[in-house]
């Protein structure tokens, strides 16, 4: 176990050696790649909530790659990459009975889809501070998207403070599969816009505190083509704040991290995250990190819990579970063991969620809520 | 939109009351801040599964600090 | 810088290496420049010119190293003092006769980094004929951050070594680790031990080219700035660290105490050392 002990002359000197321009940590001097792989499981239906179609839920399994490289001495570049593949079943929509529980109408388990994403990413590093730009592409056999993004960075206060500012702008264009068949939508596209703004400050010499603020506009088709009856405005305008924790504590060698959240948005939605992980390390290569998440959202204006095809199309509805009053709660735990340039890692989560779990009164619960597990393995190294 | 003043003027009172309870950190006390576990997001491809998890699940997308593009999930 | 430099390095090319050379030799100049204090020109200069005048502004590069200077201040208890410099007008080598108590209590009076104002932008020495020296962090860091230049032209492998402060990262030809000899102090010509670094920094502090003799005794050029008297110090001390300006601060922190205390210092410092003392006994776990 560490003692809370003074910091031999080799540490202390080397922690303000660090600070001078000729170690400016922030350029990468090193190439670091990481890879992941994570087997996503939705659990299945109740199948008592189900009227018609599948009780399976979806099956998503994601490989991740990145590498960060840095170019000459002030430039340095990340790359990466993921590929998805996802199989199963989701809501088409709901159907309510007077005096019985709401049900799903749900799509046939035949749904088969891979999403590749690519993103690039260039920095330029100076002195105390850094400029970056990127972009990233994301296709699926219905839909693409397409994104570009500038941040910098600002040092203050001898690295105490830093200011992040980030500018981002992206075009979408969905496709539905099946579009003649099934009477969807033939192609739609939108856009979106979205500023934020980060304060990072170190509180004292164990921990820090970070405080943001984004705003995003969105314009164009946001409903689900895929729903039977899904109208959605053609924009809405998102604003969040943040706020991120992070603490060491020398007795027990650890570190807590916090992260609480709100969200707002003009469709009515307002959403409090709360998450906490604590990283502890039980030898010096190893290390567990339990977490947990809470979050709660309330309804969308226009959510309704059963589909009502008696409501003109001009009227906004929509019986989307992601729309509806929930909370949910994400337990997790990881473990990973380290060497001085490489370190594996397993995680496992599992998310329910409940009506009753949200800060809101419980108004009648979506029968789609999710719930799932995960399990990642990954691994990184720098060369 | 007042609840957008209203949330200006929290962050704005969140800042201030930061900035004037700040210890100044000598050089030498830095090295805890470096650690891995101590950085803002640890795990990068972590970071964004959890993102794009919970953008195609939840009503609320992530924070634009992870760089991505859409999906056809949400 | 006054003292012999190398450059040893594995590069693809020819054109790399002689590059990477280029970059060390300007590299080099501008520390030379910046912080000489023979130079008029140089920051030194301009700061010590300033004593009791006025504040000097100064860039984060100089104001990183005096604070670092700071931290060097307190982890010597205020034996490593970058403003006792003064002490080298009492101290010097034509001198005939031992100071008096009078003279030094006066000298002593413009010593004391507790008495400088420092800030992130600019730094002030409140009394007149008030010094700073660079000298004791300068070299060392110059070191690194020539590596760090070598390093990131592409270089792979490289020996940086100023006047006796090396910094290597990768290694020799098959992975084999950058052999340092350390100087013998009376048979210059040979190696009194051999130490192998891979990924690290070696500082050597010695006072057995640097001292002067006064009537009969020899004293070192180390000045312990709360006595204003030279310390019997270490004969040489090499330190190895991953930072050539840490392994440089306590070498010559070590330097300033008395040999047993000296010895103390270097075995809780938290690095390998390797220390010859006036006797020529060897000490410490770095080498062999």
């Amino acid at each position: 176990m560490a003692q809370a002990a003074k910091p031999s002359p080799w540490m202390a000197l080397t922690s303000a050696a660090l600070t001078l321009p000729a170690f400016s940590a922030s350029v990468p001097d090193q190439v670091e790649i990481g890879i992941s792989t994570t087997a996503y499981r939705e659990s299945d239906q109740n199948p008592q909530s189900v009227l018609v179609g599948s009780v399976q839920r979806y099956d998503i399994n994601i490989n991740q790659f990145y590498l960060i490289t840095p170019i000459g001495r002030d430039w340095g570049l990340a790359l990466d990459l993921s590929h998805e593949s996802m199989s199963g079943a989701s809501p088409w929509g709901t159907v309510s009975v007077v005096g019985a529980n709401t049900q799903l109408v749900m799509s046939g388990a035949t749904i088969e889809e891979a999403r590749n994403e690519l993103s690039l990413g260039i920095t330029r590093y100076f002195d105390t501070a850094s400029l970056g730009f990127s972009l990233t592409r994301s296709e699926e056999n219905d839909y693409n998207a397409t994104a570009m993004a500038v941040n910098g960075e600002w040092d203050f206060n001898n690295r105490q403070s830093t200011l992040a500012a980030g500018l981002s702008y992206s075009t979408d264009s969905i496709e539905p599969s099946d579009a003649l068949s099934f009477g969807r939508t033939l192609k739609q596209a939108r856009r979106s816009a979205s500023f934020s703004l980060a304060w990072t400050q170190v509180l004292n010499r164990a921990s820090v505190l970070q405080s943001g603020f984004s705003v995003t506009q969105h314009n164009g088709y946001l409903s689900d083509p895929y729903k039977l009856r899904d109208i959605r405005p053609r924009q809405r305008l998102e604003t969040a704040i943040n706020f991120r924790y992070r603490r060491f504590m020398h007795r027990s060698d650890s570190s807590l991290h916090l992260d609480y959240r709100y969200y707002h948005d003009d469709f009515g939605i307002g959403s409090h995250t709360l998450r906490s992980a604590w990283y502890q390390n039980l030898t010096d290569q190893f290390q567990l990190i339990p977490s947990v998440r809470y979050y709660s959202q309330n309804q969308a204006d226009f959510y309704v819990g059963g589909d009502d095809y008696g409501l003109p199309e001009t009227v906004f509805q929509s019986s989307d579970y992601r729309l509806s009053g929930f909370g949910a709660v994400t337990f997790g735990l990881q473990g990973r063991f380290s060497q001085r340039d490489w370190s594996v890692s397993v995680n496992f989560e599992r998310y329910l969620s409940a009506a009753g779990y949200g800060l809101n009164a419980s108004r009648a619960e979506h029968p789609g809520l999710l719930r799932f597990s995960l399990l990642s393995f990954g691994f990184d190294v720098k060369l | 939109m007042s609840y957008l003043t209203n949330m200006t003027r929290l962050l704005l009172f969140i800042i201030m009351l930061l900035l004037f309870s700040c210890q100044t950190v000598q050089p030498w006390q830095r090295g805890l801040l470096a650690r891995p576990e101590m950085q803002l997001e640890p795990d990068r491809l972590q970071a964004k599964l959890h993102s794009q998890v919970y953008f195609s699940n939840e009503a609320s997308s992530g924070d634009s600090e992870v760089a991505g593009a859409g999906c056809g999930c949400n | 810088m006054g003292c012999p430099c190398e450059l040893r390095l594995f590069a693809a090319s020819a054109t790399i290496a002689q590059h990477a050379a280029a970059t060390c030799i300007s590299e080099a100049a501008r520390f030379e420049q910046k912080y000489s204090r023979y130079l008029d020109s140089s920051v030194t200069s301009v700061i010590n010119r300033s004593a009791g005048v006025a504040a000097t502004p100064i860039d984060p590069e100089t104001s990183g190293l005096l604070q670092y200077a700071g931290v060097c201040y307190e982890q010597s208890h205020g034996l490593f003092d970058i403003t006792s410099g003064v002490l080298r007008q009492v101290w010097h080598k034509d001198r005939q006769t031992l100071p008096r108590q009078a003279e030094l209590e006066e000298i002593t009076r413009l010593v004391g980094w507790d008495k400088i104002h420092l800030t992130d932008s600019e730094v002030f020495l409140p009394e007149p004929g008030m010094e700073i020296d660079f000298g004791g962090v300068v070299k060392e860091y110059a070191a690194d951050a020539i590596a760090m230049r070598v390093k990131s032209s592409g270089i792979s492998s490289a020996l940086v070594s100023l006047g006796g402060d090396i910094v290597t990262f990768g290694a020799q030809r098959a992975g084999a680790a950058w052999p340092i000899g350390i100087v013998h102090p009376i048979q210059k010509e040979s190696a009194i031990a051999t130490i192998y670094l891979k990924d690290m920094a070696l500082a050597t502090s010695g006072g057995y080219e640097r001292y002067f003799e006064l009537q009969g005794k020899r004293y070192s050029h180390l000045i312990n700035p709360h006595t204003g008297w030279p310390v019997d110090s270490l004969l040489s001390v090499s330190v190895s660290a991953q930072q050539a300006v840490v392994a440089g601060s306590i070498s010559s922190i070590a330097l300033l105490y008395d040999r047993q205390q000296a010895i103390d210092w270097l075995d809780n410092s938290g690095c390998s050392y390797f220390a010859i003392d006036q006797d020529l006994s060897c000490y410490g776990n770095l080498g062999g």
